[in-house]
């Protein structure tokens, strides 16, 4: 059974830890008073981040945890503050005294630690990297996030779903589709509503035209790390293609506010010109980039991840996927009537990971031509009920869940989990065979969001 | 690889050939004489994020690809702080990246300048103020200039820079 989630909520006099499963939702009830919680890592290892979590948002306590030390909460973050609790109402905090974190390390004869981070060297994202090494073989990873926690949780309570609107759709940039497909469903759940058929294609081909651009940089990226740069010429030319289309299309270059209940002009014959264009771009760089041995030398078998080891640590997305797990949101009637095929390969590798990225960038193209087509309906969306709603959108890093509670009309608790959130806790087992100058690669193959993880 | 040559001989250089408009034609040309002439044909920016939704630095990102090509203006991103000119900094300051940051501005040898850039920095994103939140930027550090924009285009990034060199 797939761990998606586990999080807690504050109600009257107690706390209610929800476990969502692929299946099943899980409830549990602790007082205030002694709120104490058994752990599921044993089981699913990466519930550990989720309890850590709670325990830094609600002061929850996780009583057989083998790893209770702070995951949100840094060196300098004041003590016993719990900043998801209802009584926590300070929009400040002072800096308290440093506490050195206590990392995971291998220690021995000749093992010493790297550290990397928070700041990386490229243009990238902060958080910190922790290598226990032997040479340069890699013996153990830790990763260390939450440095761009921005509280976001705590900044939606108490707004209305359409206050919420700008602050979710800038969560991830990258993802911000996804992030407003999800937000979108509870907000039709909540109106008692259904989408337009219509709506619902264009909503369709702008997550589709995301997916592309995303994985379009990382086609020209990975190479780049393996010090192939023309790929990184030829990807980022294709990107910003795209990029341009999505501006074309939404008024913003990465789609911020573009979905709504409006269906807006798009110019469907040039957009049919320009995807098969792509088609044709994208031929020509498989053909072209599948042909370099020395750069194959590089992607195949490093960074492996197992069938067994994406299962265990309920891995998502393009990982789960290049290590041959169906998993995929849009395995569902709407995508399959539209064309959509599950990428898949079995090595779990960079080379496999930047396989399922080509092969979902083509299929995004055949299904985006589907998508296509002019109409102009709208939706008037009535008054919301109170409630609990959950959502699930595939962003394209993987499985984007959101659960918002509404009571009077407003957030009273808002909880979302990034794909990346379930992935991070996953790449330090992709490390074991390889040498430290793979990392960079490994990493980049796997492309995961900081900001959507840290929140 | 000879498919690739074969392309890339009838392809030419893109960045001509695209129809840019006049205007950023004239700004790759000032820019490209004011970094001659203020940091002796090379100016270094340090990028940090101090908790972006990663959109900004995709738009730096863009900025070496082929339509923009920014580093043949002499304008390049380093790898460290203590190579750095510039510090270009994005995203909402958090309270856990505050040290970090200032850190990484104390690395960066004299003269220097920080350029703020997105809205984040400033506050005027959606974003409000939280416990997690440090922003607005300036109270940490001193902000030579800042680039509106959420994010700005790459083009509005080009625009920008050319405003600072002027500005210094």
């Amino acid at each position: 059974m797939r761990l998606i989630a586990r999080y807690a909520k504050e109600l009257e006099d107690t706390f209610e830890i929800i476990t969502v499963y692929e299946d099943e939702t899980q409830r549990e009830v602790v007082s205030k008073e002694h709120p104490h919680i058994k752990t599921l890592a044993k089981k699913h290892p990466a519930a550990i981040w989720f309890e850590r979590k709670m325990h830094d948002d609600f002061g929850i306590i996780i009583e057989d945890a083998f790893d209770k030390r702070p995951l949100v909460h840094q060196e300098r973050f004041p003590r016993d503050v719990h900043p998801l609790r209802k009584d926590f109402d300070k929009d400040t905090l002072q800096e308290a005294e440093y506490l050195p974190y206590k990392y995971e390390a291998i220690n021995g004869d000749g093992v010493f630690q790297v550290a990397v981070g928070p700041i990386h060297a490229g243009i990238i994202e902060p958080g910190h990297f922790q290598f226990s090494q032997a040479g340069e073989e890699m013996l153990h990873l830790e990763v260390r996030h939450f440095y761009k926690n921005r509280g976001i949780e705590k900044m939606l309570e108490g707004k209305t779903l359409t206050e919420a609107k700008p602050i979710i759709e800038r969560i991830s940039g990258n993802e911000s589709i996804a992030y407003q497909i999800c937000w979108r469903d509870i907000y039709l759940q909540a109106a008692g509503q259904e989408l337009p058929m219509a709506l619902r294609k264009r909503h369709a081909f702008l997550l589709e035209l995301e997916r592309i651009i995303h994985h379009l940089t990382d086609l020209g990226f990975i190479p780049n790390d393996a010090g192939f740069g023309a790929a990184l010429a030829y990807g980022s030319k294709l990107a910003e293609d795209a990029r341009r289309k999505m501006q074309e299309f939404t008024g913003h270059r990465f789609g911020f506010g573009s979905i709504d209940f409006t269906n807006h002009f798009i110019d469907t014959a040039s957009a049919k010109e320009w995807l098969r264009e792509l088609e044709n771009s994208i031929a020509f760089f498989e053909d072209w980039i599948m042909d370099i041995p020395s750069l194959w030398d590089r992607f195949d078998t490093t960074g492996a991840l197992a069938l067994q080891k994406a299962v265990k640590y309920d891995t998502v997305g393009v990982v789960a996927r290049a290590s041959g797990l169906s998993v995929d949101r849009r395995i569902n009637d709407f995508y399959l009537q539209h064309g959509f095929v599950m990428a898949s390969e079995v090595s779990g590798d960079v080379g496999a990971r930047f396989k399922v990225r080509l092969a979902e960038v083509k299929n995004s193209l055949g299904m985006m031509e589907h998508f296509l087509e002019e109409d102009d309906t709208t939706l008037e969306i009535g008054n919301i009920t109170d409630g609990s709603y959950t959502s699930f959108t595939e962003s394209s890093i993987g499985e984007l869940f959101m659960a918002i509670d509404i009571k009077d009309g407003l957030i009273e608790r808002f909880f979302v989990r990034d794909p990346s959130f379930i992935n991070w806790q996953a790449l330090h087992i992709m490390m074991h065979s390889d040498i430290i100058a793979d990392f960079p690669l490994i990493n980049k193959s796997c492309d995961l969001s900081y900001a959507g993880n840290d929140l | 690889m000879i498919k690739f040559w074969n392309k890339r001989i009838k392809y030419g250089t893109l960045t001509e050939n695209e129809n840019l408009d006049a205007e950023l034609a004239a700004i790759k040309k000032e820019i490209k004489s004011s970094v001659k002439k203020k940091f002796a044909g090379s100016l270094a920016i340090r990028m940090v994020d101090s908790g972006s939704c990663n959109a900004c630095e995709a738009e730096c990102n863009a900025l070496a690809n082929p339509y923009y090509d920014l580093e043949r203006l002499g304008i390049h991103f380093v790898a460290s702080p203590r190579h750095a000119d510039v510090m270009l900094l994005s995203g909402i300051m958090t309270f856990n990246m505050t040290p970090h940051v200032k850190d990484a501005y104390e690395q960066i040898p004299e003269p220097k300048w920080v350029i703020s850039i997105g809205d984040c920095p400033v506050m005027t994103a959606p974003f409000e103020k939280t416990y997690a939140i440090n922003a607005p930027a300036e109270n940490h550090l001193p902000i030579t200039h800042h680039i509106a924009g959420c994010p700005p285009s790459p083009l509005e990034i080009m625009q920008g820079l050319l405003e600072f060199l002027r500005k210094i």
